[in-house]
């Protein structure tokens, strides 16, 4: 266990919407936040908000926020006592957190030796078997014969999964649902893996079929004590990339939700886990739940666990870093309430996510009652193609999931940016789907939906009508851009330079223009 | 003022007046009383016989706009009706000659799907770009041959720069 130590000036390792959540944890603590920034981000709102800016760089993540050296040796210089890596970046490299501890710097997360633990696949799998930790039924053992497969299989139970050893990517990968296809699969398997990865073996998994992705928030002190938050709900993502998260689940009741968070306690203890960590599981619909991997900092989805349980869990990284142990809000940490959390991306959902960069015109962020913004940009900021397109998090809290649903409606019809393209449509869409708001969903279920058509903007056909005018649906977008169409053109003219040489009231112009265009009665 | 105002499907004149309460616009035949307040760049709030609908309208360029209200977006243009004329007379024309397809935003090349001489379907994939980590496929937009192939994987592009030639 490190030596207690009163932090006062915390270095942020990050960018975009965490640096700012960050910031905003240390602020409030009375802590000193500094950033480092790449040269576009001069003017972000982290820097804005920070008490210390430093450039770490061009725009290239590699020769600015991922330059672990420079960013420790910032930190000895300008006399930080802490690093906070956040999410992405340097946050889960153990040589990064080793460099912070070895220049006497606290690194706010877990010691690198969990990092590290955590971080191989293989390592992890096997220190969760040890722990009696829930893991996906199968072995890591190479199947070389046919015959040696068929036998895992049926002791496995079908349907099965063949992964390629040194797979990764979906290469190599095989579904089988009956012995009959077992032999052909495995076939297949094999050239498919050695053609991609240049070994050819394969191993066998048991088949999940449409689970969910459901995680445990835990948080462990330096003093032994390691206690579950509880879970969230992440199956809504877009090619593994979460895009809804709430909490509570609601595939989840009590009883599940202590033995999942007695299993994520488990995992964490098995590696010495300290500070915050997220233990992800799969969650089978017969209710069995899986290991699948440890996150070793601040999740993206934070806020929501936040919401439920009134744990701050920013500040509680600081005070379990400078030595304090957990605190008496940790005994009773139930969820009280519902929270959803939606991830803003700079993406047109209806192009196929293609990235939307460009300057944002206008930005009005939702308010009032129960709606928390973490957004990492202001009106008039430049999202630039070099980093992760989220721009902010919309997350509601009602008293029940039904309410929490109204209330993020609201707080999208609230919401208006323009100038580039956000997945703020998409939300629109999925909030008026049946299954969503049924709380019935697994991982592929936002992409077959996609593929399938099913969540089709709400364009002018389905809204925009004037009540009680007469007029129909998709009437007010027509209306509105012929008047903004009408007021510019009239402006132009208004302002246009003079044609004839001579000086002529402005009036007098555009009434010529006016008279100019056929048809024209203004 | 008369103009053409298009979103989707749906074509209709409008014509635009001034009027006591601020404007009088006819609309598929139905006349509106519109008061229009600008209340911040691009943000206006429409009343029409005391409705009130907060409105966003991006113009995206000349003539076409994004409108974006409690509910929904959409993109409408709008034209003079002479316009659209013209439009209709060289539209046919215009689809027939060989196109260039540019690179909508900064990026990278990752690959070439198609090389020069391919036969490609509408929707097809050309080029893939990377920008903002995400890959994206630059497809073709309409049947034809690929005469032309301007960049090679790993070459930075700008906004704008020319990717291939279809014809």
């Amino acid at each position: 266990m490190p030596a207690p130590r009163r932090i006062r000036k915390v270095l942020i390792a990050n960018r975009g919407e965490i640096a700012v959540r960050v910031l905003r944890g240390l602020r409030e603590l009375g802590v000193r936040g500094a950033v480092v920034y790449s040269e576009p981000d001069r003017k972000s709102l982290p820097v804005l908000l920070a008490d210390e800016a430093y450039p770490i760089g061009p725009a290239p993540s590699r020769e600015s926020y991922l330059r672990g050296e420079a960013i420790v040796e910032l930190a000895v210089r300008i006399g930080a006592d802490a690093i906070q890596p956040g999410y992405g970046f340097l946050s889960e490299r153990a040589e990064f957190a080793r460099l912070c501890g070895d220049a006497g710097v606290v690194f706010i997360g877990p010691p690198p030796a969990a990092i590290a633990a955590m971080g191989s696949k293989v390592e992890s799998r096997r220190l969760m078997i040890d722990a009696g930790v829930p893991v996906v039924p199968g072995g890591r053992d190479p199947l070389p014969e046919v015959e040696g497969a068929a036998a895992a299989a049926s002791e496995l139970g079908y349907p099965v999964m063949l992964k390629a050893s040194a797979g990764g990517g979906g290469k190599g990968m095989r579904q089988v649902r009956e012995p009959g296809e077992l032999a052909a699969a495995y076939r297949a398997a094999r050239s498919e893996a050695g053609a991609s990865f240049g070994d050819d073996s394969v191993y066998l998994e048991k088949y999940i079929e449409d689970p969910r992705h459901v995680e445990i928030q835990v948080m462990g002190d330096h003093h032994g004590r390691i206690v579950s938050l509880g879970e969230r709900e992440c199956s809504l993502q877009r090619r593994h990339q979460k895009v809804v998260e709430e909490a509570p689940s609601p595939a989840v009741g009590e009883d599940l939700r202590r033995r999942m968070g007695e299993a994520a306690v488990k995992a964490a203890a098995a590696v010495g886990y300290a500070n915050a960590g997220t233990v992800e599981f799969l969650l089978a619909k017969d209710g069995a739940f899986y290991f699948l991997e440890m996150n070793t900092r601040l999740q993206v989805e934070h806020p929501v666990t936040e919401l439920v349980t009134g744990i701050d869990l920013v500040a509680w990284q600081v005070r379990v870093a400078e030595g304090e142990p957990l605190g008496p809000e940790f005994d009773r940490a139930h969820p009280r309430g519902h929270a959803i959390e939606v991830r803003l991306y700079a993406e047109d959902p209806y192009r196929r996510f293609a990235p939307s960069p460009g300057r944002i015109a206008l930005l009005r962020w939702p308010q009032g009652p129960g709606v928390r913004v973490d957004a990492g940009v202001i009106a008039g900021a430049e999202v630039t193609i070099h980093y992760d397109p989220m721009l902010a998090k919309l997350i509601v809290w009602a008293a029940d999931r039904e309410r929490a649903l109204a209330r993020l409606g609201r707080a999208l019809d609230e919401l208006r940016v323009e100038g580039i393209r956000t997945t703020a449509p998409l939300y629109r869409a999925l909030l008026a789907d049946a299954d969503f708001r049924a709380g019935r969903l697994d991982i592929g279920m936002l992409d077959r939906k996609l593929a399938a058509g099913e969540l089709a903007p709400s364009g002018a056909a389905a809204g925009g009508a004037f009540q009680g005018t007469g007029g129909e649906a998709g009437d007010l977008p027509l209306l509105a851009a012929a008047l903004a169409h009408f007021d510019r053109v009239s402006r132009t003219a208004a302002t246009a330079p003079p044609s004839g040489g001579g000086r002529r009231s402005r009036w007098a112009t555009a009434g010529r223009l006016g008279s100019l265009r056929p048809g024209s009665r203004s | 003022m008369e103009l053409i105002v298009r979103s989707g499907e749906r074509e209709e004149p409008v014509r635009v007046e001034r009027s006591e309460a601020g404007y009088r616009v006819t609309l598929a035949g139905r006349t509106f009383e519109v008061d229009l307040a600008a209340v911040a760049e691009e943000l206006y709030s429409l009343r029409v016989d005391g409705a009130q609908q907060e409105v966003s309208v991006h113009r995206l360029e000349e003539g076409r706009y994004r409108v974006a209200w409690a509910g929904g977006s959409t993109e409408v243009e709008v034209a003079d009706p002479l316009t659209v004329l013209a439009r209709s007379a060289h539209g046919a024309a215009a689809v027939k000659g060989p196109r260039r397809v540019a690179a909508n935003m900064p990026g990278r090349v990752v690959a070439i799907l198609a090389a020069e001489g391919t036969e490609v379907a509408p929707g097809q994939g050309v080029v893939v770009l990377e920008a903002m980590k995400m890959e994206n496929e630059i497809q073709a937009d309409r049947a034809g041959t690929i005469r032309a192939v301007f960049v090679t994987p790993g070459q930075a592009v700008e906004g704008g720069d020319p990717l291939f030639e279809i014809g």
